[in-house]
């Protein structure tokens, strides 16, 4: 009798002990579909850190990690389990949207609801400062006499966005499809594909410029041109665009949220107008500066448009190259 | 024996492996391919299956009786906690995991209880109050999303 | 130079009294967090940057805060390393060797005094050879390319698939194995899913903590339930004090090696830390294990990995602060908060934030002396754990391993995974495979192949480029020595009789 009643004491004190944890208010959740020190960890801990310090939301946002699949898991977690969640941020970005357009997630763009982007880091192409090329015609000029004239790189696979941007360029530029799929591209590491440019081991890479701007400002490379719409804020001023250059691409990364594909329409907005508050503060503004990061603002049904186009138009590129059939 | 037996499941094994690995394929910008290496791997995985199996060590004295069988609870346990967890909640399947176990390692059920739900309180304040770190809370005691 | 007026004020700045504080907490929370199973220094720094944000920490502050926990992380991961047999995370793999048998023979409190000490000095040499050398070796490590690594990877696979006295065809079957089990997921280089059977869960390939954990310690509780009542039983452990003089558990030769090993390897992008300690423990083994100690219980076999793995730790920091290249993974999350405190690392680093740089390197010879001091002590109370009787510590063990991999990646599948990895862990430790060239080999397979596999993108596919530097020839010739050792002393263990493999011997 003794052992049943202290087994009965304990399932009570479970009991209390779990009434307790699930009757404090819901937090506000952001699902990063990466491990700790990821890049959609670090959207999460920063707009949820920025969030609570704003005052838009008053207890800590609660991050949880579920990698997998670049993004596939967590997509398909929050398709299944959480489709009506209002409470619930998933971070994704151009990464994520690259994997959509190659049919990687177990769905399609519309199974989610698009929120907004906050922010963007801005693609570039950069060389070593004694490459004989100066400009990013020179690069496309040599590359179209021999696709293998000069070996390229970048931080994601062949087929990954970094790839896929370099190309959209070189058609940008007049080459073929088949000159296109001969160009030799090489995956390395985050961070490690400027070391390797600068010893030698590569000669062109494309990437985001905001985990290397040291090296620009340190001319320790030289950068061919950036992929946005308008010349950067200092200290990227000097630097061209790819549109100036004739060659019209854009190719910037952004970082952004969806939230499951049935959440009401009230909290969808209620939702876009928090993350809209967010990006008019100071606070947003100063933390993309620090990163390298640039303020771009598109939310709710602008966003949603601009997903599916930029889906569509990395899927038209993919299908041509033959990274999907 | 036992060495016959792995080898040659090594061996098969890394037929299988290398076979597969003929599967993927991507037709640009990849000089070597996902598949080379694995292929390359089964070789010396399949050859070395064969020696083990042709020279083997002598047999290591495999567990029988109760002792397999508190091996295999022991796995099923952990097997259970896995497929229970999300869906049961964090306090009471760690309770019946962590008791368990102490039983199954030979605790009188009054203290393996108890160890039971001292585990489970204790690692909860760790992880959710200390550490900050979600936790499954079940749908039992949460109700429905 | 004015290397040593600016280290002075870094002193300046990594001693005042708030400073200091918040190494000692750092230190503190860091060693407990560490000796949490399943808990390494990535997911513990992870777990507290929410903490100094929330303390809104000066930049200086935050860093010594953040390296003191990973300096800590680094100690507490060898306190389950040899209490339990459970790698907190890769490098601590090694310490378990020798560490583990030296507490299952009562000698937990000299293993834990020694891994200490020799932390200790690898950690301050490293850190005197960053101070001396940063901006140097860091344009050194650029001549490392494709070809380089490759050549590097297979050295440290096929040197450590010779460790143990087991069987070496199986030692190298357990090591290719684990390069095996590496390519399972995408493949970086061309995103195409293998070996994953169309699960997502498997699209991120296997996390190496949970196949350690599994690997080690479900094993290891398998093992303990087969053991149990049949005599061999594991009895309740004198662990009483350190049981050594202090002076004798200094070895400078063993520490001396490993350290520069450590902090060279450490340099160098990639897998540092972890090859650092693989390397260190065979390259001892082969220098000073004249009687076949090593895998019983040889303090040296503890005193190699922990020097060379927290030299490697201060060489980590080379490329991080002069390059903004993350070594591993922890430096990698650094990384990230020193870029949210409004800090560019990278080549201007050391040019525009002098003060920062100078704190951090004073700050860290001070969390090495905190880290001993604070350690010591505490040495016989973790020791002490071993005095809990297995059936209440196991299933404690069990549960946090479980739970340290479930909040990072809140996936079921894992545990599932945990618990096969701890019934292959068994199989292969019966049967004489070492669990170690395994481990080894999921790790490095990864950048083993990519590495390849760049170096042959890049030369359009011409062989010739793997054998093009005198220092990627060099690395091959050392790997072919290594095979060569490997074949005559497996001919040799033929010649004479075939001896029973112990049961259970230690990974």
């Amino acid at each position: 009798m003794r052992k049943g009643g202290r087994l009965a004491r304990a399932g009570g004190l479970i009991a209390v002990v779990t009434l307790l944890a699930s009757f404090a208010s819901p937090r506000v959740e952001c699902l990063a579909p990466g491990g700790p020190g990821s890049g959609w960890d670090f959207t999460c801990r920063t707009v949820g850190r920025l969030l609570q310090e704003i005052g838009i939301v008053d207890r800590p946002v609660q991050v949880i990690n579920m990698p997998g699949g670049i993004g596939a898991v967590a997509f398909s977690h929050v398709a299944e389990n959480r489709s009506r969640d209002a409470g619930l941020l998933v971070a994704t970005s151009t990464v994520g949207i690259t994997q959509i357009a190659q049919r990687r997630y177990p769905g399609d763009a519309d199974r989610m609801r698009w929120v907004a982007m906050l922010g963007a880091d801005i693609g570039v192409v950069l060389v070593r400062p004694d490459s004989p090329y100066r400009t990013l015609n020179d690069l496309f000029a040599a590359l179209k006499a021999d696709p293998t004239a000069v070996v390229t790189g970048g931080t994601s696979g062949a087929g990954g966005y970094d790839h896929l941007r370099l190309l959209l360029l070189a058609r940008a530029a007049g080459m073929s499809t088949e000159e296109l799929r001969r160009i030799r591209w090489v995956q390395f590491d985050g961070g490690t594909a400027v070391p390797q440019l600068i010893g030698g081991h590569v000669g062109v890479i494309s990437l985001d410029i905001g985990e290397i701007s040291g090296f620009v400002e340190a001319g320790q490379v030289r950068a061919l041109g950036v992929l946005s719409d308008a010349r950067l804020p200092p200290p990227f001023a000097a630097l061209p665009t790819a549109r100036e250059q004739g060659l019209d691409v854009v190719g910037i990364n952004w970082r952004g949220f969806y939230t499951g594909g049935r959440v009401a329409d009230a909290a969808y907005t209620a939702m876009v107008d928090s993350l809209n508050r967010l990006y008019e503060s100071d606070k947003w503004q100063q933390a993309m500066r620090q990163h390298g990061l640039q303020a771009i603002w598109r939310g709710g049904p602008e966003f949603e448009a601009f997903v599916r186009q930029h889906i569509a138009q990395l899927r038209g590129l993919s299908q041509e190259l033959g990274v999907i059939r | 024996m036992s060495d016959r037996i792995a080898g040659v499941a090594l061996a098969l094994l890394a037929a299988w492996y290398g076979w597969t690995a003929g599967e993927y394929q991507i037709d640009f910008a990849d000089v070597v391919g996902p598949s080379a290496f694995p292929q390359v791997l089964a070789v010396p995985i399949g050859l070395l299956g064969l020696y083990i199996a042709l020279r083997p060590d002598p047999s290591p004295g495999w567990p029988s009786g109760r002792h397999l069988l508190g091996q295999a609870m022991a796995v099923g346990l952990l097997v259970g906690y896995a497929l229970l967890l999300v869906p049961v909640g964090f306090l009471p399947s760690t309770t019946v995991l962590a008791g368990a176990l102490a039983l199954l390692l030979g605790a009188r059920p009054g203290p393996a209880a108890a160890s039971g739900v001292m585990v489970s309180l204790g690692c909860y304040a760790l992880f959710a109050w200390v550490l900050d770190l979600p936790l499954p809370p079940g749908a039992l005691f949460a109700g429905p999303e | 130079m004015e290397i040593l007026p600016a280290l002075g004020q870094g002193f300046g700045v990594a001693l005042e009294p708030q400073n200091l504080l918040l190494a000692l907490i750092g230190c503190f929370a860091g060693t407990v967090i560490g000796a949490l199973p399943g808990i390494g220094p990535t997911n513990g720094i992870a777990i507290l940057i929410p903490l100094a944000f929330s303390l809104s920490l000066s930049p200086v502050a935050a860093m010594i805060l953040l390296t003191s926990v990973y300096y800590g992380t680094m100690f507490g991961g060898r306190i389950s390393s040899i209490l339990l047999n459970i790698p907190g995370d890769a490098p601590a793999v090694m310490t378990c060797l020798d560490g583990y048998p030296m507490a299952r023979q009562g000698r937990a409190a000299d293993a834990l005094a020694i891994s200490a000490i020799s932390s200790f000095l690898g950690g301050t040499l490293a850190t005197i050879g960053l101070t001396l050398s940063a901006p140097l070796l860091a344009q050194a490590a650029i001549h490392f390319g494709p070809a380089e690594y490759f050549a590097l990877y297979i050295m440290a696979v096929v040197a450590v698939s010779g460790v143990g006295s087991a069987n070496p065809a199986k030692m190298l079957l357990s090591g290719l194995v684990g390069l095996a089990l590496a390519t399972i997921g995408l493949d970086p280089a061309s995103g195409v899913p293998r070996y994953t059977f169309d699960s997502f869960e498997l699209y991120d390939g296997i996390d190496f903590v949970v196949a350690a954990v599994g690997l080690f310690a479900i094993s290891e509780f398998l093992l303990f339930i087969e053991q149990r009542g049949s005599g061999t039983e594991a009895k309740r452990l004198p662990v009483g004090r350190i049981g050594t003089a202090f002076h004798r558990m200094i070895y400078p030769m063993v520490t001396l090696r490993a350290s520069l090993l450590g902090f060279i390897i450490g340099v160098l992008p990639g897998a540092g830390a972890t090859m650092a300690s693989f390397l260190s423990y065979t390259l001892e083994k082969r220098i000073s294990d004249k009687e076949g100690t090593f895998g019983r219980g040889d303090p040296r076999g503890v005193a190699a990995p922990e020097a060379a793995d927290n030299a490697a730790a201060g060489g980590n920091l080379v490329p991080m602060l002069t390059l903004g290249i993350p070594g591993s993974g922890t430096t990698a999350i650094m990384l990230g908060m020193l870029v949210t405190l409004n800090i560019q690392p990278g080549p201007l680093l050391f040019e525009r934030q002098p003060e920062l740089v100078w704190g951090l390197v004073a700050s860290l010879y001070v969390s090495n002396v905190i880290l001993l001091v604070l350690n010591i002590p505490l040495v016989g109370i973790f020791a002490r754990l071993l005095t809990v009787p297995p059936r209440y510590l196991m299933p404690v063990i069990v549960v946090v391993s479980f739970m340290g991999v479930y909040t990072v990646s809140n996936s079921a599948f894992d545990l599932l995974l945990m618990a096969a990895f701890g019934v292959l862990g068994y199989g292969m430790r019966k049967m004489g495979f070492s669990l170690v060239p395994m481990v080894l080999g999921m790790l490095l397979g990864g950048p083993m192949e990519q590495s390849l596999r760049r170096a042959l993108q890049a030369s359009g596919g011409q062989v010739s480029i793997l054998i093009a530097s005198p220092l990627s020839i060099g690395l091959h010739l050392t790997t072919l020595g290594v095979v060569v050792l490997a074949i005559f002393l497996e001919i040799r263990r033929r010649r004479r009789l075939h001896r029973p493999v112990a049961p259970a011997e230690v990974a």
